[in-house]
């Protein structure tokens, strides 16, 4: 299906095409490769000459070896319980014909862990399920111990399933219902439809999720910094232990490349799966829209239970967190105050107006980007195409703790004066979290047959007038779904920019992890409690324009049937 | 072609999108007014540092931008930063860290107006760094844990070794936490290299956590998670100041303490600001401050009359660590705890 034309020199045949490649490339060779660069130069170069003399003290070490053995085995396993749960929680959503009200919490309360830094669900955890935690008590469990792989490994998968949720929850909606008609009506079980449409069609979406997810376990350095403990190292937390404990940038950059290896691995499996077949179910020759037909009664009531028992368990997590903010003294005097929240508001408010100013530019910029980027690596054929498709991830699957190093490295000398402003955080965002929105567009467009833009340029429209009247409206909802993610990591992410908040730009997350290790609890809650109202407000926002925009979607698909019919 | 003129035009948007924000940020910094405003690296807790930097400010008119960091991150940033500083001035943060800058150049030599009435231990004999607070090591525990269990409060090292305390104490990591290097140097001190690390072999079977952060232990000891553990005075007094039910204890062999530091960066784009900091610093006004907000440091400055009796020291065995010392030693020894003690 896939129509490929050969073309002899990009820059005639497709003027937009070859600017906007060059326009991209020159962005990646600032702000992913000069600072990988310069990093590596840190890391292989020793008194002036290459050596691997860092690489192998570090492979020395055994307590390494274990380190990349955990991160591995973590983001294996958080990768598959995190887009379990999101499928079963976007089944609910999209494909049940559960109550509309339970629907709204799923998807209310799914967000919950998105929009909270990661540490603070996991301190919340370490009171609920730690050494003498609430739930403990009240089951009366005394021999369980929440730091090493079990804790790390819940607090993980409660955290970015979510992820997994939003991403399959885009795909299962842009699917096309007729599909789940004709298989009805031809007298296939629920259960077969199941099986053999909303499965398979759901592969780009579960591919995706378990790229996505296993990116960010295995660059987590929050959650095992809390809950991993001793015994269970992962690289990411060893490799900021060895930069902010040992003072030792070279061995903490020599670490994290071993990152690298599973990082790649994972991104050329998910092409090699997903390349091959076609996923193609818009192809703008259905006729009238209908309902998804509801899945198997059983199944219904497996996936109710299942992410009612997560609801509940979730909001009892947050419970502790809004408790704890308007307590006077944490488990000691539990009398009502707003204390904290006058704190907060106080010493705190240009932290919020930062964060909100650093997140909303983040998202536009990396927005249009992504859009640019998918579509370019899904559609247009060029030279070095995969690297080009690879090097626009680079900065996500590296750990943030080591782009927040390479940032600093890179950008604190002349040409490109960064350290210390505004355009050093909203890059490191921009380029590390606009992956989501490239995945969700590629995911997108791998569902939408290229006859459509196909036909589009047949009449006569030029290329840029394709993108614009056709694939836009048809990518928009997966582009929203982008936009809404990154704009989350922007206000949630700490990794990357604990290096690079400056004297002049804070962000609230890094005061949060500051009262958290000064033992200011219930500010901590309260500074929370604030991002998450920020973040549940404006994710409501985008949430609203992407229902107008689904309906929209249906819309214009008609009227590009419409157009492909005449 | 219009529309193609519009994309065109988006993506030349979108490629110099950042291109005034930069230049936004370098001329931020270029036309900022001198003297009046000092950027500081402050490894002192944020709610100290706001705190005695409001005094600062009344007192000079000098205002203080500043971000907290742990004494790792500060360094490692000071360092990947010395080609353009971002900062004046480094605030708190033990002396060995200030020992480690020295060795990279990162500091430039300062002795400020009063530094001749600090005592020689607590600043460098160089002028590198001057001594702000010192904190000895304490133990501290939950009273209802002890009363549960029929103990008394830890008097010494080896009353840590009880079963009793079996995968209850919490205390710092030594990869990313002064406290926790503080902590070895103690042992050393009082008992030599190679019994410390047995020691500390033997502890570790009671250690349910290694914190990351110094006094990341205090608040899970505070509501019952952990019962005891090493921590710096400052930490344990903050949190029994908030009312929590836990007493405070020294072993009679002796502890180390740690000097809280303040240097002047070099390439400083305020020093004139950076060293009246250091100025104020070496007064008695700094001292004062912390005695009236209960920010339980022991001021350098012997003749600040300290009223808090948890920090009369007359009663506990101090022991010196040189500064010199711990800074040459902290990785090696550091790089022999991941060995011998967390790998076992």
């Amino acid at each position: 299906m896939h129509g490929t034309m050969k073309r002899k020199s990009i820059a005639k045949t497709d003027p937009a095409l070859f600017f906007a490649l060059i326009t991209v490339w020159l962005s990646f060779a600032v702000f992913i490769f000069l600072p990988l660069v310069r990093l590596l130069l840190t890391t292989f170069i020793v008194d002036g000459t290459v050596s691997l003399a860092n690489m192998k003290k570090v492979l020395g070490t055994s307590y390494n070896i274990k380190a990349l053995y955990g991160s591995l085995i973590l983001a294996t396993s958080v990768s598959i319980a995190g887009t379990f749960l999101g499928y079963l929680f976007a089944l609910a959503v999209t494909r049940t014909n559960l109550p509309k009200v339970l629907k709204a919490l799923l998807g209310g309360v799914t967000i919950l862990p998105l929009i909270s830094p990661p540490f603070t669900s996991s301190i919340s955890l370490t009171l609920a399920l730690g050494p003498n935690g609430m739930l403990l008590k009240a089951f009366g469990i005394s021999d369980f111990s929440i730091y090493g792989f079990l804790g790390t490994w819940l607090s993980e998968t409660l955290t970015y399933f979510p992820v997994a949720f939003m991403v399959i929850a885009a795909i299962l909606n842009t699917m096309s219902a007729t599909l789940d008609d004709a298989a009805l009506s031809l007298g296939a079980s629920r259960w077969r439809m199941f099986k053999t449409i909303t499965i398979p069609l759901s592969m780009p979406g579960i591919g995706n999720s378990i790229l996505l997810l296993f990116g960010a376990s295995l660059a987590d350095f929050a959650t095992p910094l809390i809950l991993g403990g001793h015994a269970f190292p992962v690289l990411p937390t060893e490799a900021y232990l060895m930069i902010t404990g040992m003072f030792d940038l070279r061995g903490g950059a020599t670490l994290s490349f071993l990152l690298l290896v599973p990082a790649m691995l994972v991104f050329f499996l998910q092409r090699m799966l997903l390349g091959k077949k076609s996923f193609v179910s818009v192809t703008g020759k259905n006729g009238a829209r209908t309902e998804f037909a509801k899945l198997p009664t059983a199944l219904t009531i497996f996936i109710a239970l299942i992410c009612s028992l997560v609801v509940v368990f979730i909001l009892y997590l947050y419970a502790i967190i809004l408790w704890g903010s308007f307590v006077k003294v944490w488990s000691v005097n539990n009398s009502f105050t707003l204390e904290h929240y006058r704190y907060v508001f106080r010493h705190g408010q240009k932290a919020i107006s930062d964060t909100l100013l650093i997140a909303v530019l983040s998202t536009v910029i990396g927005s249009v980007l992504a859009v640019v980027i998918g579509y370019v690596a899904q559609r247009k054929q060029f030279v070095g195409k995969r690297f080009f498709e690879f090097s626009s991830l680079l900065n996500y699957a590296l750990p943030g703790t080591v782009v927040g190093i390479a940032y600093i490295i890179a950008f604190n000398q002349r040409p490109i004066l960064l350290t210390g402003t505004l355009s050093i955080l909203v890059a490191a965002y921009v380029f590390r979290y606009y992956a989501t929105g490239i995945r969700s567009v590629v995911a997108s467009l791998e569902q939408i047959d290229p006859a459509l833009e196909e036909a589009s340029l047949s009449l006569g429209a030029s290329s840029v007038r394709t993108f614009t009247h056709v694939t836009i409206p048809l990518i928009i909802p997966a582009v929203l779904a982008g936009m809404r993610y990154l704009f989350i990591h922007c206000m949630t992410a700490i990794s990357a920019t604990i290096f690079l908040v400056s004297v002049r730009w804070t962000l609230l997350t890094t005061r949060i992890l500051e009262s958290m290790t000064e033992l200011q609890f219930s500010q901590a809650c309260a500074f929370s409690m604030i991002l998450i109202v920020i973040v549940f407000i404006a994710d409501a926002i985008m949430l609203y324009l992407m229902k107008l925009s689904t309906s929209k979607f249906h819309k214009s698909q008609e009227i590009s049937y419409e157009k492909v019919g005449a | 072609m219009k529309k193609l003129q519009n994309v065109v035009a988006l993506l030349v948007l979108l490629a110099l999108c950042m291109g005034p924000v930069f230049s936004a940020g370098a001329q931020e910094s270029q036309t900022k007014k001198a003297g009046g405003t000092v950027n500081v690296y402050s490894i002192m807790p944020e709610k100290y540092a706001t705190k005695i930097f409001e005094e600062f400010t009344k007192d000079t008119g000098i205002r203080v931008n500043f971000v907290r960091l742990s004494s790792g991150e500060a360094l490692a940033r000071i360092i990947a930063e010395k080609a353009n500083p971002q900062v004046d001035a480094l605030w708190g943060g033990p002396a060995d860290t200030y020992a480690a800058g020295i060795l990279e150049g990162v500091f430039d030599k300062y002795v400020p107006s009063e530094a001749d009435k600090i005592p020689a231990q607590f600043k460098s004999a160089d002028g590198y760094w001057t001594g702000i607070g010192v904190i000895p090591l304490t133990f501290l525990s939950n009273a209802k844990f002890l009363k549960d269990k029929g103990l008394t409060p830890p008097t010494s090292w080896n009353d840590l070794l009880n079963p009793a305390y079996r995968n209850t104490l919490q205390m710092a990591d030594a990869r990313t936490s002064g406290t926790a290097t503080e902590r070895i140097y103690s042992l050393i001190m009082v008992m030599g290299e190679d019994e410390a690390y047995a020691y500390q072999k033997k502890l570790h079977q009671n250690i349910q956590l290694y914190t990351k952060g110094g006094a990341g232990g205090a608040m899970p000891i505070a509501t019952g998670q952990a019962a005891s553990g090493v921590f710096y005075i400052v930490d344990a007094l903050d949190i029994l100041q908030q009312g929590y039910d836990l007493v405070i204890s020294y072993p009679v062999e002796g502890v180390t303490y740690g000097v809280e530091g303040s240097g002047l960066i070099r390439g400083a784009k305020n020093p004139e600001g950076a060293k009246a900091l250091m100025d104020w610093a070496s007064s008695k006004r700094l001292g004062e401050v912390m005695v009236a907000n209960q920010i339980n440091y022991i001021p350098t400055r012997p003749d600040v009359t300290v009223t808090n009796p948890a920090l009369d020291m007359s009663k506990v065995t101090l022991l010196e660590a040189d500064v010199n010392w711990k800074g040459e030693n902290r990785s090696r020894l550091v790089e022999r705890w991941i060995e011998e003690v967390i790998q076992q």
